[in-house]
């Protein structure tokens, strides 16, 4: 703005000392286009309606998340939390509001309610861009959980350090109930072969699901975002390992309610628990983790 | 660093710019100023039409490489451009003033507009061709003087203003301006651009670096010298008038030899010359010096040549004025007029152009050619201002050569009623500004103005008819008058005649002189100061004055003096906001609102108002039996009512579709609609 006032100034001057009043008279147009480039799109841009026409109400964090949004003039939309990439949205030739897609990035885990966006424009004129800075409500909470970490094994692991040998848990592991014939599908490690010599076909165990109690997995957040956010990737590929072999998992976490011990039975479940669970504040001292038990 | 580095980002080559409409609105703009750089003759016409077609060739290169501009390209367009600033430093700095109308400034804006035209692959690059188009049209504009070049601003806002919406059109993927928000936009610039006009001062002419002189269509003149009319030839531009003959000077009858008080012609109203100058002033043309009771003349006989280049350094006058302050004036001809060249009084210096030209001692310069429509001169003028309290106070002892001093003096015969009048007048004053004031105070308060009036008998004197008669006359009897009553006191005093400033156009920043703005006026000579132009008709009020005729005058004059043309933009600007918000307010603010407005418009057509107690899907199940095209309205009816109280909106695709189906619907009108029972 100080550069086009300079400008028409400069112009003015010679203008006025020219005596020429045509050229003062142009002057005063570009000057009266330049106050419109340069004001206008302040107008426009307070005047912008955008408003979140639907939004998912799941997220990974670090995984693009597509909202589509809607606005009476067409503006340009940069997703500031979560962040996204700078689009444009808004009628095109005579066209009435449609919604476009916005893509947003959630970097870290967390219950998005909002999502705030600097809208831009230049228009009419595309001299100057004017951007401000708005808090759309979406339709739905957009729960973003976190990406699913290394799992790590239940507390009751052997101690090796006193000859305990340590065994991995099997997605085949079960107790054997008896012998049925092999169907497609079977795992080749299911074979009996005695069965199978006695019986004249291919014979595979048949294998119980050992009875077990629910593995409780409690997460512990600590106060830093970065490390919050690896315990929680933990805690979620733990979940996530339990669930896929079985198991019934108990999840504990701190919400802003308050402790949360509940069951989760789909990776959807933990993620929105993980989503919501926040940092311990009042516990310290203690080492912060999540842990199976 | 950090300036190195932003400009190094500065010069990184923007995306290329895809937009054809947005080159072709830049290329409209880029067109549009140099053809007016060619109309007020900036350049050459054939300049403009070679660097026009290069620039268009240049435009469809670049459109063509925009995406990969060949390297040799940036490496001509530098050095094309280098080469222009060249020659323009160069052409400045060879020549010490500049004295034609061929600015170098135009030229070189013109050069670099041609080789920017090949390297324009982004919207920046487009952004710069606007710009200095802008500037080609400041240059245009400096050189224009008449309305005529509103045209060229007119169309070159045009094009300016697509170029920037196409602008915002490419920059935002598509992004178009609404009619009214286009209108809006307008109305707000117009009204910046005439708050601006209107709140900034005039111009004025106070840089000296543009003497122009320009000969124009006059041609040649019979007697080179001696004022043109005096040689009785018909062909010629000026001459002694007579109520029988026709009159080319705008029907006046002075700018000769003479000035004949008991005649006046008709005045035209056609524009004879336009005036580019720092102050208003009387543009004198000549005086005279000896009253033989009907007609002026002067004594000295013709003038001396004075063969120098221009700029000629005109000697100061008999009874000329100490050195006062320089005024600068430009003058535009536009009408055949005279042969004199027109002045702020005292004329130092004239560029003309011409080897020649002639001057008399009492400070008439005499043009040695024709000057016709087109002919440009410029004098620098000595002006002494004094006020009145100077005037009043004049204590110099400077006086006039005893000859100059005897011709100012000089009275046919002793006018013994006016001198006894004027010595009643002036009774109670002692200077001669307040003889003046008073002799002027009196003319304004007992005479009246009239060009209406018969010629005057033959062998009257004009002086004694006019004071002693009727008391009604024109400007020349009036100034006459006022000269013989202060020569009959003894005050030097000597008749001039020339034009009034006349209208000042805040868009030309040009006085323009009308035929009718000839006049006649006297010059009292002041020790001090010289001589000093007093007008006393400026004070005679018109003969019998009606309160309705002076009412309708005053109005007139005051609606003249109103700025029309900022007026109209400001009130014309305010009008298309008010209607552009009217129409924002009364647009439906839903797409229900809308579908239940279109079908109630579609069945007023029709002759099938909605009833006031008619609900829309009722209304529309009327329509619907009217229907020409199979329009389900009843169909639009529901959705909009889903909508309204059930909120179940429709996809957008779907608004739209059942926006336009209402809006395309056709109703047959009903048998007996609209005729009365």
């Amino acid at each position: 703005m100080a550069v086009a006032v300079m400008i028409v100034a400069i112009w003015w001057l010679v203008a006025h000392n020219g005596g020429s009043g045509w050229v003062q008279l142009l002057g005063d147009l570009v000057f009266g286009v330049l106050c419109i480039g340069i004001l206008g799109p302040g107008l426009v841009v307070g005047r912008a309606r955008v408003e979140v026409r639907s939004a998912p109400a799941d997220g990974v964090a670090g995984w693009p998340v597509v909202i589509r949004v809607v606005a009476r003039t067409r503006v340009r939309v940069r997703p500031v939390e979560p962040p996204g990439d700078e689009v444009f949205v808004g009628p095109v030739r005579h066209e009435g509001a449609v919604d476009h897609r916005v893509t947003v990035v959630p970097v870290r885990r967390g219950v998005h309610d909002t999502v705030t966006l600097d809208i831009a424009s230049a228009a009419p004129f595309a001299l100057q861009w004017w951007t401000r800075r708005v808090q759309l409500p979406l339709p739905s909470s957009l729960h973003v959980s976190p990406r699913r970490g290394r799992a790590r094994p239940p507390s009751t692991s052997p101690q090796e350090d006193v000859g305990e040998v340590r065994e991995q848990p099997r997605t085949d592991m079960g107790l054997p109930r008896g012998a049925r014939p092999y169907v497609p599908g079977d795992s080749r490690r299911l074979v009996h072969w005695g069965a199978t010599a006695h019986a004249g076909k291919l014979m595979v165990r048949e294998l119980e699901q050992p009875s077990a109690g629910p593995v409780t997995v409690d997460v512990d957040l600590p106060d830093d975002p970065e490390e919050a956010e690896r315990v929680a990737e933990g805690a979620l590929g733990t979940v996530v390992q339990l669930l896929d072999t079985g198991a019934p998992v108990l999840l504990g976490t701190l919400e802003p309610s308050g402790p949360v011990l509940a069951p989760v039975t789909d990776r959807r479940g933990a993620g929105r628990r993980l989503a919501r669970a926040v940092a311990r504040r009042s516990v310290s001292g203690a080492g912060a983790g999540a842990g199976a038990t | 660093m950090r300036a190195l580095d932003a400009i190094r980002r500065a010069n990184l080559p923007g995306p290329p710019e895809n937009s054809v409409r947005l080159r072709i609105a830049c290329l409209g703009t880029v067109l549009v100023s140099i053809a007016a750089c060619a109309s007020v003759g900036e350049v050459s016409r054939l300049t403009a039409g070679v660097a026009m077609v290069l620039v268009s060739l240049g435009t469809l290169f670049s459109h063509r490489t925009r995406v990969q501009p060949p390297g040799w390209v940036k490496v001509v367009v530098a050095a094309g451009a280098i080469g222009a600033f060249a020659w323009f430093f160069h052409s400045l700095t060879s020549a010490e003033i500049i004295t034609t109308i061929d600015s170098p400034l135009g030229l070189l804006l013109i050069c670099v507009l041609v080789v920017h035209s090949f390297h324009v692959p982004s919207r920046r690059d487009l952004l710069f061709s606007l710009a200095a188009s802008a500037g080609l049209m400041a240059v245009a504009g400096a050189q224009a003087i008449d309305l005529g070049f509103g045209l060229a601003v007119v169309a070159w806002m045009c094009f300016g203003l697509w170029a920037l919406t196409e602008m915002w059109t490419s920059a935002s993927g598509g992004g178009r301006i609404s009619v009214a928000g286009l209108l809006c936009a307008l109305a707000a610039m117009s009204t910046a651009a005439a708050a601006v006009f209107l709140v900034l001062p005039a111009p004025v002419v106070a840089s000296r670096v543009s003497f122009l002189a320009q000969a124009g269509a006059g041609g040649s003149v019979g007697v080179p010298g001696a004022l043109a009319g005096d040689s009785g030839s018909p062909a010629q531009l000026s001459r002694a008038g007579s109520p029988s003959s026709p009159i080319r000077v705008g029907g006046y009858l002075g700018f000769a030899g003479s000035l004949n008080t008991a005649l006046r012609g008709s005045l035209a109203t056609t524009l004879v010359m336009q005036v580019r100058a720092e102050r208003p002033s009387y543009w004198v043309g000549e005086t005279f010096d000896t009253w033989n009771g009907e007609s002026w003349t002067e004594t000295q006989e013709g003038s001396h040549p004075l063969r120098e280049t221009s700029p000629f350094v005109l000697p100061v006058p008999v009874g000329g004025a100490p050195l006062g302050q320089s005024d600068l004036q430009t003058f535009y001809v536009a009408d055949a007029t005279a042969d004199l060249v027109f002045h702020a009084e005292t004329a130092d210096e004239l560029w003309f152009p011409t080897s020649r030209v002639f001057y008399s001692d009492d400070g008439t310069i005499v043009s040695p050619i024709g000057l016709g429509s087109g002919s440009i001169y410029t004098v620098d003028s000595q002006v002494i201002a004094p006020t009145p309290a100077q005037l009043r106070s004049d204590l110099s002892t400077q006086t006039l050569p005893p000859q100059t001093l005897a011709q100012d003096g000089q009275l046919p015969h002793p006018y013994p009623r006016v001198q006894a009048l004027a010595r009643s007048i002036t009774a109670g004053d002692t200077t001669t500004y307040g003889k003046v004031q008073s002799l002027i105070g009196w003319i304004g308060a007992h005479t009246h103005y009239s060009i209406d009036i018969p010629p005057l008998p033959a062998g009257a004197d004009t002086v004694d008819e006019f004071l002693f008669g009727n008391r009604v006359g024109f400007c020349e009897q009036i100034s006459t008058s006022l000269a013989v009553m202060l020569r009959s006191l003894g005050i030097p005093v000597r008749e001039a005649v020339g034009y009034v400033p006349g209208g000042y156009d805040p868009i030309t920043d040009l006085w323009q002189v009308h035929a009718d703005d000839a006049h006649a006026w006297v010059q009292v000579w002041f020790p001090g100061y010289g001589w000093q132009n007093f007008d006393p008709t400026a004070v005679v009020p018109l003969s019998n004055p009606s309160p309705g005729a002076t009412a309708l005058k005053d109005v007139a004059g005051a609606l003249r003096r109103v700025p029309w043309a900022p007026v109209v933009v400001i009130v014309a600007g305010a009008g298309l906001v008010v209607l552009a918000v009217r129409r924002h307010r009364s647009r439906p603010a839903t797409w229900a609102a809308r579908v239940a407005r279109d079908t109630e418009r579609a069945g007023r057509r029709a002759g099938r108002p909605r009833r006031p107690a008619e609900t829309l899907a009722e209304y529309a199940a009327a329509l619907d039996e009217l229907s020409e095209d199979g329009s389900t309205w009843g169909g639009l009816a529901s959705s909009v009512e889903a909508s309204a109280y059930g909120g179940r909106e429709p996809p957008p695709d779907a608004q739209r579709a059942m926006i336009a189906e209402a809006r395309g619907g056709r109703v047959r009108r009903p048998a007996g609609a609209g005729v009365r029972d």
